[in-house]
């Protein structure tokens, strides 16, 4: 406990320096206006401002970074309770009751309880990631390959098993992310693999360009897709934002119940905080003692899942920091950054650069107070950037991107990638495929190629020595329980009777 | 079913099969190595396998039977897309690194940002000149100053970086 105190008092100290409270206070506004701005995610800002972390230190990017997922977990919500329309996909649930709430003419309650949830849930999911990072990584630090191995390959398919959509698919956009990151020199013997004699390949392909193309051109392209959409922006008055007693005793039992689910769902692959709302969602349903105005306006229904949605995010953290593994495409993108500054998470990282952990874990906290602060008076100034057309921000956003990926290297391919992987990413939205788990296997590809051959080093060539292992059986077993189970329920259902 | 995206999926599926088969040959031909002391083509090779299975049996399935019900589980088209638009701004991202280099980063960003902001709203063409030209500008002045970014830059580039302070 003294030494969580001890670093939380280091990471406030570095966390209040005004470049880093700029830093929260950028990332806070920007991931707002994403969360806002339907289709552009979380996702979709950081990996247009990536590249531009590089004029940043490791701590602020990071700080950047995480007021950003925080603010757009906000923003979304905003748009779902006024408008009907989610942000981002975590926000759909908070559409069904929050929007007939707002019908009502309780929108500022509902608005109200929902960041108040945002609030509670991000300090306990801050609190959750502070005890199980640190723990996790006292324990990671006596994982050999071999667990590391098990934990990025249990990674990927219980990421298959979540992330919705069909098995093959994801299995197939698995599959080619692992492949693009076998391009470059092999780390142990110098070989070069594709690369075609290129010198810029033989470093491997960028993830950067990948990320902005999937995610950034791709969205816009679809995005155009749309015809113009013009809202009807309902303002919210300052003295309607504040809900009955009522509706505060109502709400505040589901904000603690959504946290702790959020922060647990957080832990596991996938789509976390989308999978966090509707889970909360249908538990609040089951005992609430008015199911019946589940979809009428229920605010527990909007509590619940807002608090879930953004414990999600702190939960997210927890493998990354204690095991440098990404389990959500968002926190591939914060390893990215890491990265890019020359900095590998795990383990190692959290004892030798305790400062930037900190940093960032006071930098929550922060960055959540500032959002609550700064969304509730400027709900209407947020909502009505849905006024800019798309035919001025879908220019912007892709000049952003080129610029973004041209500021890193000064590389004409890395554009060409980006134009690439934006036609590609367009291609396979369209056609159902999830791109999510292509950029996730593109990261942890080359941890799980290291951890097999090194594995297979060290046990002389048997497979039996690495999967056999307590921790890696029981890893493999709880993967291949997420098969298993689904099939017995379904061949239970199937039987006569 | 909408017959466009079934058509997009057939040509993606035969896409795949064919980035599969690539990879899986040029993979056998680095050197395997054996599970004891496991080469740099081991691991490729286990993808590329796995990749040609995989992408066989979709497109087994999108040219088989299967091709209805893969249907179902995408999302319904939209009516009227604009493909003139979604091409535009392709092809602007995929030529913006070619014009990036010799015209300067103000003039090939506003060329780019005009085509795609005639190609999204066609409204009078002088707005649409300014409105690129600031955001040609604006980027320049944000990025190489703000941000501190290596822009190509030309005489309008250092005229502008001198005059921006």
């Amino acid at each position: 406990m003294l030494e969580i105190a001890q670093g939380l008092l280091g990471g406030l100290a570095i966390a209040l320096k005004p470049i880093y409270l700029y830093y929260s206070l950028l990332g806070a506004i920007l991931g707002t206006i994403t969360g806002v701005l339907p289709g552009l995610g979380p996702l979709g800002a950081m990996s247009i401002l990536l590249s531009f972390t590089l004029s940043m230190d490791a701590t602020g990017a990071m700080i950047l970074f995480a007021g950003i997922y925080y603010g757009a977990m906000y923003g979304g919500s905003t748009t779902s309770i006024l408008l009907n329309i989610p942000g981002e996909a975590a926000s759909v649930v908070t559409c069904i009751d929050g929007y007939k709430m707002a019908q009502r003419g309780r929108a500022g309650a509902a608005l109200t309880v929902s960041a108040v949830g945002s609030f509670i849930a991000g300090t306990i999911s801050i609190l959750g990631l502070m005890v199980a990072a640190l723990f996790l990584s006292d324990i990671a630090l006596r994982f050999g390959p071999a667990e590391f191995f098990a934990i990025g390959v249990c990674g990927l398919i219980l990421l298959v098993r979540l992330s919705g959509g069909s098995i093959l698919q994801s299995f197939i956009m698995i599959l080619v992310g692992m492949a693009l990151g076998t391009v470059g020199v092999d780390f142990l013997t110098g070989t070069e693999r594709f690369t075609f004699g290129s010198v810029e390949l033989g470093q491997g392909v960028d993830f950067l360009p990948v990320a902005m193309g999937i995610f950034g051109i791709a969205e816009v392209l679809t995005t155009v897709e749309e015809k113009e959409f013009k809202p009807s922006i309902q303002k919210v008055k300052l003295r309607e934002l504040f809900p009955t007693s009522q509706e505060w005793r109502r709400s505040i039992p589901a904000m603690f119940r959504g946290s702790f689910l959020g922060f647990l769902i957080g832990l596991v692959p996938g789509p976390s905080p989308v999978i966090a709302t509707f889970v909360s969602y249908i538990s609040e349903k089951r005992i609430s003692k008015n199911p019946e105005e589940f979809g009428k306006g229920a605010i527990e229904a909007v509590a619940g899942p807002e608090a879930a949605n953004n414990a999600a995010v702190g939960g997210a953290y927890v493998p990354l920091f204690a095991l440098g593994i990404p389990f959500t495409p968002a926190m591939a993108m914060v390893l990215g950054t890491l990265m890019l500054h020359g900095l590998t998470p795990g383990p190692n990282l959290m004892k030798e650069k305790s400062d930037l952990f900190w940093a960032v874990i006071a930098s929550m906290y922060i960055g959540n107070f500032m959002l609550i602060v700064l969304n509730l008076p400027l709900v209407n100034l947020f909502v009505s950037i849905l006024r800019v057309p798309k035919n001025i921000l879908m220019p912007v956003i892709v000049i952003v991107c080129m610029i973004g990926v041209y500021s890193v290297n000064s590389s004409r391919l890395d554009l060409l990638m980006l134009a690439i992987f934006g036609f590609i990413g367009y291609i396979l939205r369209a056609i159902g495929f999830q791109v999510a788990p292509l950029i996730l296997a593109m990261v942890i590809g080359p941890m799980i190629e290291t951890s097999l051959r090194q594995s297979l080093n060290i046990t002389g060539g048997s497979l039996g020595g690495f999967i056999f292992r307590p921790i890696c059986l029981s890893l493999y077993l709880l993967a291949s329980l997420t098969f298993v189970i689904p099939f017995i329920m379904r061949q239970i259902k199937k039987a006569p009777g | 079913m909408n017959g466009k995206n079934q058509d997009i999926r057939k040509i993606a599926s035969l896409a795949l099969l064919v980035f599969s088969l690539l990879y899986g040959l040029s993979s056998f031909r680095l050197k395997m190595g054996t599970l004891r002391s496991p080469g740099p083509g081991l691991i490729p090779g286990v993808i590329g396998v796995l990749l040609v299975v995989c992408t066989g049996i979709y497109l087994f399935r999108v040219f088989g039977k299967g091709s209805e019900r893969l249907a179902e589980e995408e999302k319904p088209a939209r009516e009227g897309k604009n493909y003139r638009a979604i091409i535009g701004i392709l092809a602007c991202t995929a030529l913006f690194p070619f014009i990036l280099e010799p015209l300067k980063f103000i003039v090939s960003t506003m060329a780019a940002s005009l085509v795609m902001l005639l190609l999204l709203k066609p409204t009078r063409w002088i707005f649409s000149f300014l409105l690129s030209l600031g955001m040609a500008v604006g980027a320049f002045l944000i990025f190489s100053r703000f941000f501190g970014v290596g822009l190509p830059s030309g005489f309008l580039e250092n005229f502008l970086f001198r005059f921006g302070g």
